[in-house]
C-alpha cells in the first residue's frame, strides 16, 4: 500500500490499490441486488432451530443458490458439495484458523500433529489398543441387558482409546478428560467456557510437565514418549506443545460418528439385521453414517484475499462456511440423499485418494478429519490417513459391541434425537438406551 | 471396571455442564436496573466476563450501556467469536478508526447494498469522495442556509395543521382547553421526509409514494423479513426518480421564495448538469444517490426530534432555559444525540492484520465502531448517563469533519467524524432545532401524556430509550 496510509484526514490521495478494492462489476453487483429473497434469516443459523434440525434449513438454503451471505456475522454459507469440496481444497484462496487462536492464544505451543514420528506412533498407539478397549468398555454393561450406548459407548471409548495410546495412566484418565474436555469445548463464542478452557489448559500443563520429563527418561511404547524423542527446529519439545497438540486434534468424530451410527442402525432396524447378518457392511454403515448425519456439522475457511466465487464478491477476511451437513445430502449428487442406505452404490466405499471423489464416486464430506490425504492409500513411510484409522476404529469398537450382544434394539419408549448441544458443538444423540440379549 | 465408572461420570457431566445455558437462544436474560449490568461471571483475576448473547437480548435493546461500559474497560477491543465479528467500544479509538479511511474501509458493509444500492457508504478513499461531494454539497453551507426560510414555512404549516380540528392530528378538550398528540404522527414522522422531498424537488403528489419506499427501504436495509419488499420499493423508487431526471435534464426546477423568484435548484437538477471528468452524471448514478439521501433523511432526523423532547420533558429545569433562550436548542440537539443517538454505529473492515488495544485482528475482519459507547465514554464526557444540556465538554457548534477536540471540549460521535461523517448532519441539525424551536413558539405548558407512554420493566417510570429513538411521544399542551 502507498505510503499515504496514516495520513487520516487527507482521503483524496487513496492510492490506486485503495480503488481496486472499492470496484464491483456490474455484473457482481446486480446478482447481488436482484434474485429471490434468502429463504432464512441471517441469525436463525444461530438459533435453537438450527441445533435441533440443521438439514431443513441447508435443504432451503441450498435451493437457494450457491452462497447465503450472513452479513451480519460476515460469513458466506455454502452448502452445495461440489462447492464445499472446491473450497476445502482451496488452500491458496482460504485458510483455517487454529484452536489456539480462537483462543487468543496464538502463540501457545506448536502443532505438532505434521510430524510423522508423531503420526506413526498415534497409528501404532491406536491401533493396538482399539479392540482392548472396546472389548473392556462393552464387557462393562454386557452381563446387565440394556445400557446407554451414547454415553457407556461412543462418548468414552474414544477417551480411553486417547489415554492409553497417549500413555496416560488409567488412574489419571477421569482427571485427564475433565480437563481436555474442558479444554477443547471452551474456544467457541462462550466466555465462561473459554475462562475454564484456558484453565485447563495450564492444568493439562502442570500435568504433563512431570510425565514428559518421566517418559523422556524412561520410554515408553506409546504417543507421550514418541513426542518427548521428537526432534524438531527450536527448543526441545514442551508441555505446552503437547497441550496444543492435544487441543488442534480431538476425539469428537470418532464419539460423534459411533453415537449417529447406532442411532441411525437403531432406528433402521432392517439395516441393523443387515449389518449383523453381513459384518462386512458394518465399515459401510459408518461410512454412509458421516455422508447422512455428519457429526461436525460444517468446516470453517477464512478468505485469504477477496475471490469472486458462487456470483458473489467474498471480500478478504471473510468467513466461509463449508457446510458438510449440507452438501452431503446434496441431491445432484447422491440419489434419495435423505434417506440411509448402507451399502449405497453412489458413495465411494473407499478411502479418497487427494481428492473427494475416487473411482468417479464422491465421498461424505468429514470436516474434522480434513481434506483427503495428498498421499497415496498405502503410503511408503508413513501411517494411514486419521480418516482411515478413525474408520478402523469405529468398524472394530462396532464390531465387539455385535460380539457381546444379539437381539440389540432401543429401549421400549425411548425417543432418541440428532442435537447440538450449542452453536458450533457436535450434531449427535446424546442418549441412545438401549436392551440386548448377552452372549 | 471402576475406571470405566469414573471415566462415564466425568464425560457425562462434562457434556451437561450448563448444557441449556450453552444454546444461543434458550437463555434469556433478565431485566435489570437501569443502569446495573447481569452479572456475566468473572475470570480467574476477576475481570468481567461478557457473554456475547447479550447483543441480541431484550435487556440489551432497552439498557445497553453499563454492558458498554465493561467492554470499554476490560474489552476495549472485544472479539465475538458467535457472531464472527468485533466490537470497538472506546472514543479515541473509533474516532482513529473513522479518520483512517484506507486502514478500515466500509467496502463490505452489506447492510444495504442490496437495498440502496451501490452508494458512496460501500465506497472509499477518492472513489468515495467524488460521489459524495457531488450531492454533499448542497446540503451544506450557503446551500443550506438559502433552504431555510423554506424549511421554516414548512414546519409552520404542518403546526398550522393541529389547530385544524378536520386534521385529526391531536385530540382537543374544550373543558380544560388542552391538546393532545402523538409528536412522531403529527410531526416528526413527515417533517424530514417533507424536507427531504422539496431539496429533492419531488413534486408534491410524490410524498405518499415517499412513505412507501422509505419504509419499505429501511425495513429491507435489515435483510431479514422485508429485504424483498425493499428491492421492490427500491425498484419503484428508481422508476419513478428516472422519469424525474429525464425531465429535469430538459428543464430545471427551482426552489422560489413567497415571491416567487429562483431561490435555488433543486438537487436532481443539480445533479442533472453536474459535469464530473468532462462527463455527466449517468441516470444509475444519480438514481442511488438518491436513494441514499431517501434512506437516510427521515428515521435518523425523527428520532433526534422525538428522543429531544423526550428528554427535556423529563428535565423541566434544562426544557425552562431552552425555552427562554433560543439558541440553546443547538446545544439541546446535540446533548440529545450524545445522550441518545438514533444510529448506533458504523461497520468496518480493517484492510490490513492490525493490533488495537493489544488484541490482534486479522485483516478483511468486520469491526463494529460503537457510536453509542463512544458516546458515553466517560474518559471524554464526564458523568456520561447524565442528560446535561450545559455540559460543558461537549462541542456543539458548527458540525466539522475533522471533529473538534480543544479546551476540554469534544464532538459527539452521533454523525461519525472523517471522511463519512454524515452528509446530512447540518441539515438535520437545522431541521431538528428549527422545526422545535418554531414548535415551542406555537404551544405552551407542554407535558409529556405519560398514561399512554410506554412504561419500564417497573410499570411505572416511564420506558428508557434504550438503543435507537423512542417509538412513540405523546403531548400535551395549550395553544399559545
Amino acid at each position: 500500500m502507498s505510503s499515504d496510509y496514516g495520513s487520516p484526514t487527507v482521503e483524496h490521495e487513496a492510492s490506486a490499490g485503495d480503488d481496486e478494492a472499492g470496484y464491483r462489476s456490474y455484473e457482481v453487483y446486480q446478482r447481488e441486488r436482484v434474485g429471490s429473497p434468502p429463504p432464512v434469516k441471517p441469525g436463525q443459523l444461530r438459533t435453537q432451530d438450527y441445533l435441533d434440525d440443521p438439514y431443513t434449513l441447508l435443504a432451503n438454503l441450498r435451493h437457494y443458490g450457491p452462497a447465503f451471505r450472513d452479513w451480519q456475522g460476515n460469513a458466506f454459507w455454502i452448502t452445495h458439495y461440489n462447492d464445499v469440496t472446491s473450497v476445502l481444497v482451496d488452500s491458496a484462496n482460504f485458510a483455517t484458523r487454529s484452536k489456539r487462536w480462537f483462543y487468543g492464544l496464538a502463540s501457545f505451543g506448536r502443532d505438532l500433529r505434521s510430524n510423522v514420528p508423531f503420526l506413526t506412533a498415534q497409528a501404532a498407539g491406536i491401533d493396538k489398543h482399539a479392540s482392548t478397549v472396546a472389548h473392556e468398555l462393552v464387557q462393562a454393561f454386557a452381563s446387565r441387558g440394556s445400557a446407554d450406548l451414547a454415553t457407556e459407548f461412543a462418548a468414552v471409548f474414544p477417551l480411553q482409546l486417547l489415554g492409553r495410546a497417549w500413555g496416560i495412566p488409567d488412574a489419571d484418565l477421569p482427571v485427564f478428560a475433565e480437563r481436555y474436555l474442558r479444554m477443547q469445548r471452551g474456544f467457541r463464542w462462550n466466555t465462561a467456557n473459554q475462562e475454564a478452557g484456558k484453565q485447563a489448559m495450564l492444568q493439562l500443563v502442570q500435568y504433563f510437565t512431570p510425565l514428559l520429563a518421566a517418559r523422556r527418561a524412561d520410554p515408553q511404547d506409546d504417543v507421550l514418549s514418541a513426542l518427548a524423542a521428537l526432534e524438531i527446529d527450536g527448543p526441545a519439545i514442551d508441555a505446552h506443545d503437547v497441550v496444543a497438540t492435544l487441543l488442534e486434534g480431538d476425539h469428537e468424530t470418532l464419539h460423534g460418528a459411533l453415537a449417529n451410527m447406532w442411532f441411525l442402525l437403531l432406528t433402521h432396524p432392517e439395516q441393523l439385521d443387515m449389518v449383523n447378518n453381513t459384518r462386512r457392511l458394518v465399515k459401510y454403515a459408518y461410512l454412509e453414517t458421516l455422508r447422512h448425519s455428519t457429526p461436525v456439522l460444517s468446516g470453517e475457511r477464512f478468505a485469504k484475499r477477496e475471490v469472486e466465487r458462487f456470483g458473489l464478491l467474498i471480500p478478504e477476511g471473510a468467513l466461509v462456511i463449508c457446510s458438510a451437513a449440507g452438501a452431503n445430502r446434496d441431491e445432484t449428487i447422491f440419489a434419495n440423499a435423505d434417506q440411509f442406505i448402507v451399502g449405497r452404490k453412489d458413495l465411494v466405499q473407499r478411502e479418497p485418494r487427494g481428492q473427494y471423489r475416487a473411482d468417479g464416486l464422491p465421498a461424505g464430506i468429514t470436516p474434522a478429519l480434513g481434506t483427503p490425504s495428498k498421499f497415496p492409500a498405502l503410503p511408503v513411510g508413513r501411517p494411514r490417513s486419521l480418516y482411515a484409522i478413525t474408520r478402523d476404529v469405529a468398524t472394530i469398537a462396532s464390531h465387539a459391541l455385535l460380539d457381546a450382544t444379539s437381539n440389540l434394539k432401543m429401549a421400549p419408549g425411548a425417543q432418541p434425537v440428532l442435537k447440538s448441544r450449542g452453536y458450533g458443538e457436535l450434531h449427535t444423540c446424546w442418549h441412545l438406551p438401549v436392551t440386548f440379549t448377552s452372549k | 471396571m471402576s475406571l470405566v465408572e469414573d471415566l462415564r461420570k466425568t464425560v457425562i457431566a462434562s457434556y451437561e455442564v450448563d448444557a441449556e445455558t450453552a444454546s444461543t437462544q434458550s437463555f434469556d436474560f433478565p431485566l435489570m436496573p437501569l443502569g446495573t449490568a447481569y452479572d456475566m461471571g468473572r475470570d480467574a483475576n476477576g475481570i468481567p466476563l461478557f457473554d456475547p448473547r447479550i447483543f441480541d437480548s431484550r435487556e440489551f435493546q432497552r439498557n445497553p450501556y453499563p454492558y458498554y461500559r465493561i467492554l470499554r474497560d476490560h474489552y476495549p477491543v472485544y472479539h465475538d467469536k458467535l457472531h464472527n465479528c468485533y466490537f470497538v467500544t472506546r472514543y479515541n479509538d473509533i474516532a482513529e478508526c473513522y479518520f483512517d479511511g484506507l486502514g478500515y474501509n466500509t467496502i463490505p458493509k452489506g447492510s444495504s447494498n442490496h437495498v440502496l444500492g451501490n452508494t458512496q457508504l460501500e465506497l472509499s478513499g477518492i472513489e468515495h469522495s467524488r460521489r459524495r461531494n457531488l450531492y454533499g454539497r448542497h446540503l451544506v453551507g450557503a446551500a443550506l442556509t438559502k433552504r431555510i426560510g423554506a424549511i421554516c414555512k414548512l414546519a409552520n404549516e404542518m403546526i398550522d395543521e393541529w389547530f385544524n380540528p378536520a386534521s385529526g392530528m391531536t385530540e382537543y378538550d374544550p373543558a380544560t382547553g388542552k391538546y393532545t398528540m402523538e409528536l412522531g404522527k403529527a410531526f416528526a414522522n413527515e417533517f424530514p421526509i417533507r424536507v427531504v422531498c422539496q431539496v429533492l424537488g419531488f413534486p408534491d403528489e410524490a410524498r405518499d409514494k415517499f412513505y412507501y419506499w422509505y419504509k419499505y427501504m429501511m425495513g429491507g436495509i435489515g435483510g431479514r423479513d422485508y429485504e424483498q419488499k425493499g428491492l421492490m420499493a427500491r425498484q419503484d423508487l428508481e422508476d419513478f426518480v428516472e422519469s424525474i431526471v429525464e425531465e429535469r435534464r430538459l428543464k430545471p426546477n427551482f426552489l422560489l421564495d413567497d415571491e416567487g423568484n429562483e431561490v435555488a435548484p433543486d438537487i436532481i437538477s443539480e445533479l442533472c448538469k453536474t459535469i464530473v471528468d468532462g462527463d455527466v452524471l449517468s441516470t444509475e448514478e444519480i438514481t442511488s444517490n438518491i436513494a441514499l439521501i431517501v434512506g437516510g433523511g427521515g428515521e435518523t432526523t425523527r428520532g433526534a426530534i422525538l428522543n429531544m423532547w423526550y428528554l427535556l420533558l423529563q428535565h423541566p429545569d434544562q426544557m425552562e432555559a431552552v425555552l427562554n433562550n433560543d439558541p440553546l436548542w443547538d446545544a439541546a440537539f446535540h446533548e440529545t444525540l450524545r445522550h441518545s443517538s438514533s444510529i448506533g454505529g458504523q461497520p468496518r473492515q480493517n484492510t490490513f492484520d492490525v493490533e488495537l488495544q493489544g488484541v490482534k485482528v486479522p485483516a478483511g475482519s468486520l469491526m463494529h465502531m460503537v457510536d453509542f459507547s463512544a458516546n458515553h465514554d466517560e474518559r471524554i464526557f464526564a458523568d456520561p448517563e447524565k442528560f446535561d444540556i450545559f455540559r460543558n465538554d461537549l462541542y456543539s457548534e458548527k458540525i466539522l469533519r475533522s471533529g473538534y477536540k480543544k479546551d476540554g471540549r469534544t464532538n459527539h460521535m452521533a454523525f461519525g467524524v472523517g471522511p463519512h461523517l454524515c452528509p446530512g448532519a447540518w441539515i438535520s441539525h437545522q431541521e431538528g432545532s428549527i422545526g422545535s424551536s418554531i414548535m415551542s413558539k406555537r404551544i405552551k405548558n407542554v407535558r409529556i401524556a405519560t398514561e399512554r407512554m410506554a412504561k419500564d420493566i417497573d410499570g411505572v417510570s416511564l420506558a428508557p430509550i434504550g438503543l435507537g429513538a423512542i417509538n412513540e411521544l405523546w403531548l400535551e399542551f395549550e395553544a399559545m
